[in-house]
């Protein structure tokens, strides 16, 4: 698949601070989610990519144009959702919305029509001729949304479009995010969010402190826990937890049935497998373990590889 | 065969790519100077937005509408020919579109960055310059054409009243070019100087008041000082105080066009060189303004 942005050495630094240390990315064209906690250096990363920001060091690129040379045609490609309040209260959401597709590079005409699809899209049809400003917060995303995808980007880039959302609210921007991918336009949702990650994301970015933590496929992440889970039923599990350890795998249980074995490859795996048959327990389960990205972000170690 | 009555059909129309003419920086300065132009003159606003310009057009058009009227009831007269504006005069009259200024280009500058827009703006393809120059222009517009349009109707009016339209025209060729560069000085100056104001500040109250309050205290001070340099003593040159008037800075410029010369009148006449000096505090002002917009918008904050 080929990358959507690519960034090489990207840092960015601020007095007292380093909002991104040699960062390097390849964010494929799809659902991509940013995670990190706030300060994680997602702001400053979008910045970069839009040219509002210079970077200290490093290049990064979007589809296929350096933003150093041509940020103008950068953001000709880009459409941005901020995560804070950005829309002029006192104008209708019709005319936000196409007032932006017109920003974007369409003629007059075709912004209002593409405005009013958008709109719909969106759910806000009904709403359209209202001022932005007697809205909801879950409106005001929405109409967020549909000002950053009117002009038909190839790459959108979304700040915490959930922020502030009930749950039902949260799963209705979700199921949009999800449905962009399917219209060929390329998401990078930045959050602190993992759920909403896990949820529609087919590639993760993990940022800590301005630091690279993981550039993967959600999938791989998800299975790259270096844990698999045993049950040999609540007679046996004792024993095999015994017999592991004595083996040098370190095991926990969260209850008497199954077992979590750290494995650090195939040895470990047919220990595993040797042991219970020694021990002629029966095995009801050996399976991965999937994990929560939250997982991933709060426990990943030095064990776990950088990039997959 | 009977076949079933069709009861409508839903559609999930879904989201369609885009294919067709897609313009760049330009188109985009233009769509900010069409929505700031929009904005400016009350378009697609509740009808209260729509008020102060339309009452400031009239307001500004009377002048001329009275001097046709009186042209036209004292036509074969003893008081025909009779003038109650003349051209350059109605320039200054439209001076008073520095309220216009003070309350609109705070409205359209002002709530971008209040309300954050600006990060928004500036994730299109443009640049804090095609920014400005949007805003500005929106502003030139609209001073111009509050400016001008009624110079129109007076010189059709006076043209239409007259013996000869023909004779009008000839003996007033001057003005066609004459109103349209005051005019034009006028609005640039008002432009650059309500958006470098309201580029100050995010509340539009403040930047208003602002606008007001450093035209009428510079023409205050002005007008403090030129009196006292000069003294009781009408005969004495002109005093150079007199340029730091920003209000009737424009109108020195305007006397230039007109009469090529300072006007009699003004503070500067009689002072050498006082034509050059206002030409150039005039530029300064105008090129100070336009540094304070750029600056102002060069680094956006998100």
């Amino acid at each position: 698949m080929s990358s959507i942005v690519r960034a090489r050495g990207l840092t960015k630094r601020y007095p007292g601070v380093t909002a991104l240390d040699a960062v390097d990315l390849d964010l494929p064209a799809g659902r991509v989610g940013l995670v990190g906690a706030n300060g994680a250096g997602k702001t400053t990363l979008f910045r970069l990519l839009l040219g509002l920001s210079q970077p200290d060091a490093g290049t990064v690129e979007v589809c296929g144009i350096s933003v150093a040379d041509d940020p103008i045609g950068v953001r000709s490609r880009i459409g941005y959702m901020p995560e804070h309040d950005c829309l002029p209260l006192d104008q209708t959401a019709a005319d936000v919305v196409s007032t932006f597709g017109e920003l974007g590079g369409l003629p007059v005409r075709a912004a209002r029509q593409r405005a009013s699809e958008v709109l719909d899209l969106v759910g806000l049809d009904e709403a359209r001729f209202r001022p932005v400003g007697g809205f909801s917060t879950g409106m005001r995303q929405r109409t967020k949304l549909a000002q950053a995808i009117v002009a038909d980007p190839a790459l959108v880039l979304l700040d915490e479009p959930t922020a502030g959302l009930d749950p039902s609210g949260r799963d209705e921007m979700l199921t949009l995010v999800d449905r962009l991918g399917s219209f060929g336009i390329a998401v990078v949702l930045a959050t602190h969010l993992l759920d909403d990650v896990a949820k529609v994301c087919d590639h993760v970015v993990m940022l800590d402190g301005g630091r690279l933590v993981t550039d993967s496929p959600t999938e791989t992440l998800l299975h790259q826990t270096g844990t698999v889970t045993v049950d040999v039923g609540p007679a046996g599990a004792g024993a095999l937890a015994a017999a592991l350890t004595a083996r040098g795998l370190a095991v926990t249980s969260d209850d008497i049935v199954t077992l979590e074995v750290t494995v650090s490859g195939e040895t470990d795996l047919d220990t595993i497998r040797d042991v219970i048959a020694e021990l002629e327990l029966p095995l009801h389960r050996l399976t991965n373990r999937l994990t929560s990205l939250d997982d991933v972000f709060v426990h990943r170690g030095p064990g776990l590889p950088e990039e997959a | 065969m009977n076949m079933p009555a069709s009861t409508g059909a839903v559609y999930d129309r879904g989201y369609r790519p885009y294919d067709g003419p897609r313009g760049g920086r330009r188109a985009a300065t233009a769509a900010l100077y069409r929505t700031s132009l929009r904005r400016a003159i009350g378009l697609r606003r509740p009808w209260r937005q729509k008020v102060a310009p339309t009452v400031l057009l009239a307001i500004a058009a009377m002048p001329a509408v009275i001097n046709v009227g009186v042209g036209y009831l004292t036509r074969d007269t003893p008081a025909e020919g009779f003038e109650f504006i003349t051209y350059r005069e109605y320039v200054g009259v439209s001076s008073a579109l520095l309220l216009f200024v003070a309350l609109v280009a705070p409205d359209i500058v002002c709530p971008d960055r209040r309300q954050r827009v600006l990060p928004l703006i500036f994730s299109r393809p443009l640049t804090g310059r095609d920014y400005a120059l949007a805003k500005i222009g929106a502003i030139f517009t609209c001073v111009f054409a509050f400016a001008f349009l009624p110079q129109v109707v007076l010189y059709v009016g006076q043209m239409l009243v007259s013996d000869g339209a023909l004779d009008y025209l000839s003996d007033n060729t001057a003005v066609l070019w004459q109103v349209p560069v005051a005019a034009a000085i006028l609005a640039l100056f008002y432009a650059v100087l309500g958006v470098a104001v309201a580029s100050l500040s995010g509340r539009r109250m403040v930047a208003g008041a602002t606008m007001l309050g450093v035209t009428l205290i510079s023409s205050s001070v002005s007008a403090i000082l030129t009196q006292s340099g000069r003294g009781p003593d009408a005969d004495v040159p002109g005093h150079p105080a007199a340029l730091i008037n920003l209000l009737a800075l424009p109108l020195r410029i305007r006397d230039l066009v007109f009469l090529g010369r300072m006007a009699d009148d003004s503070p500067l006449s009689g002072l050498n060189g006082g034509g050059a000096m206002a030409v150039a505090c005039y530029a300064v002002v105008v090129i100070v303004c336009i540094v304070v917009v750029l600056s102002r918008y060069r680094s956006v904050e998100s």
